[in-house]
């Protein structure tokens, strides 16, 4: 009994000492619906830089590029490389999609380890990358499978739901599993990915001096962006595998 | 299976706060063993674990928030339209117009080095042309010498056959000539030898 008191006693005065806000949100209610607000807002910014830098930059497009114009021409070549590995001939329609899939979760993830968020004080919870929400990550991953979907059948017709008894049909249940597993699989990737990589940097920064958690941002900064470009490979291979051709 | 948990743990202490005074710590222990039936000692260990971190300290009011990491509500379709809108606006103000600049500038500087290559072979075709031209005019040139050459050579020798003409004919006349003259200068030392010998009979015999 005694026992029991001094331990709450103590885990009262380490819940007073560490900040660390795990799944507080800031609640907005629409309707009869709450929502993250905290989310929509880096979203809101997220989606204001990327237009705003694309505008500006792509202004008055010269025939020698000037350095802005050329940083993002060099984007758009990448972003239609990997469409063009992992689909094949006819990437052209998809690379607004992996484009923008890769460029609004790798914007997401450094805006969250790179602007500082913590000036803006919310009322509960608080401002940080919006992929650290699992919504975000859900939604991109349910848009990636509705995208597959629809390039298998806008391209094979209902022939598309051969695919799951190939090459046996013995293989139908796990067929069928795949259809969940990727876009399971593709969300918490990148859901754990970036909501670890800040817990950690708010631990080690709420716990040790100033210098010891550089690198781990400087890892969370790497990571980030390699989950970004993850996101988009596979989200364009499973597009394209959709596509493909009889072996 | 942690909400269930803090589910279960919130409405215990909602029963606590509702059932007695707000804390004074040893009562607060005291009753949940009392409510609580038997249980095995992990989830009785695990459920005062949670219960004491969800404990908020007296400042707070009395109710307790879950940890809601897996909490799935409107923020879901709002941010699927949200990446829809993005990547429409996206594609109208950059993938599309930066992607046909950078298309039609490919298909410039192809087009311009095609072109170099179809200038050189102009320029070989031109000066095959010229070749041609200047042998023909070469082979005109010698036709028109060769020609020149024998017109002359026929003039020449025309005139070379003129010459020895004449030359023949003054040869004749100069033979001619000279066959009179020696018949003449014959006849003359004819009558000379006539006249000399009557002189030297004369001479000679005397009278």
């Amino acid at each position: 009994m005694n026992g029991i008191s001094c331990s709450i006693n103590a885990l009262n005065g380490l819940y007073d000492i560490s900040g660390v806000e795990v799944g507080q949100h800031f609640y907005w209610q629409i309707g009869g619906f709450q929502v993250h607000a905290q989310v929509l807002i880096t979203s809101w910014v997220v989606i204001a830089i990327l237009l705003g830098s694309a505008v500006i930059a792509v202004r008055n497009p010269q025939t020698i590029p000037t350095a802005g114009q050329n940083f993002f021409e060099y984007v758009l070549e990448f972003i239609r490389d990997v469409s063009k590995t992992q689909i094949g001939e006819e990437y052209g329609p998809w690379v607004p999609f992996i484009g923008t899939m890769f460029l609004f979760i790798f914007v997401s993830n450094w805006s969250g380890a790179l602007l500082p968020w913590k000036i803006i004080q919310l009322p509960h919870g608080e401002l940080a990358a919006p992929t650290n929400d699992i919504n975000t990550t859900v939604a991109l991953a349910l848009l990636t499978s509705v995208a597959y979907f629809y390039a298998g059948l806008s391209k094979k017709g209902l022939g598309y739901f051969s695919k799951y008894i190939q090459p046996t049909p013995i293989l139908l249940p796990i067929n069928i599993l795949e259809d969940f597993t990727k876009p399971l699989s593709l969300s918490f990737r990148l859901f754990g990915n970036i909501l670890a990589d800040e817990l950690v940097v708010v631990v080690l920064v709420s716990l040790v001096p100033s210098v010891v958690p550089i690198p781990v941002m400087f890892l969370g900064l790497f990571t980030s962006g390699i989950q970004a470009l993850i996101f988009a490979t596979l989200a364009a291979a499973y597009i394209g595998e959709s596509m493909e051709g009889h072996h | 299976m942690a909400n269930m948990i803090m589910a279960s743990s919130k409405h215990v202490i909602t029963t606590i706060v509702v059932s007695s005074s707000f804390p004074s710590t040893p009562k607060l222990q005291k009753t949940p063993q009392l409510s609580l039936p038997k249980i095995p000692t992990l989830k009785s260990i695990s459920l005062l674990t949670l219960t004491s971190l969800s404990f908020a300290p007296p400042s707070v009011a009395a109710e307790i928030e879950k940890a809601a990491l897996f909490d799935f509500n409107l923020t879901l379709p709002i941010m699927m339209a949200q990446f829809l809108l993005l990547m429409f606006a996206l594609d109208k103000v950059y993938f599309s117009p930066l992607g046909k600049f950078m298309d039609q500038r490919d298909a410039a500087i192809k087009e311009k080095l095609s072109g170099v290559k179809d200038t050189s072979e102009e320029v070989k075709q031109l000066e095959e042309q010229a070749n041609a031209i200047m042998r023909a005019a070469r082979a005109e040139i010698s036709a028109a010498l060769n020609k020149m050459k024998k017109e002359t050579q026929v003039e020449v020798e025309q005139k070379l056959g003129e010459g020895r003409k004449r030359v023949e004919a003054e040869l004749q006349e100069a033979l001619a000539n000279l066959e009179n003259q020696k018949e003449e200068t014959i006849k003359s030392l004819d009558s000379q030898i006539a006249a000399l010998s009557q002189d030297i009979v004369k001479k000679v015999l005397p009278l």
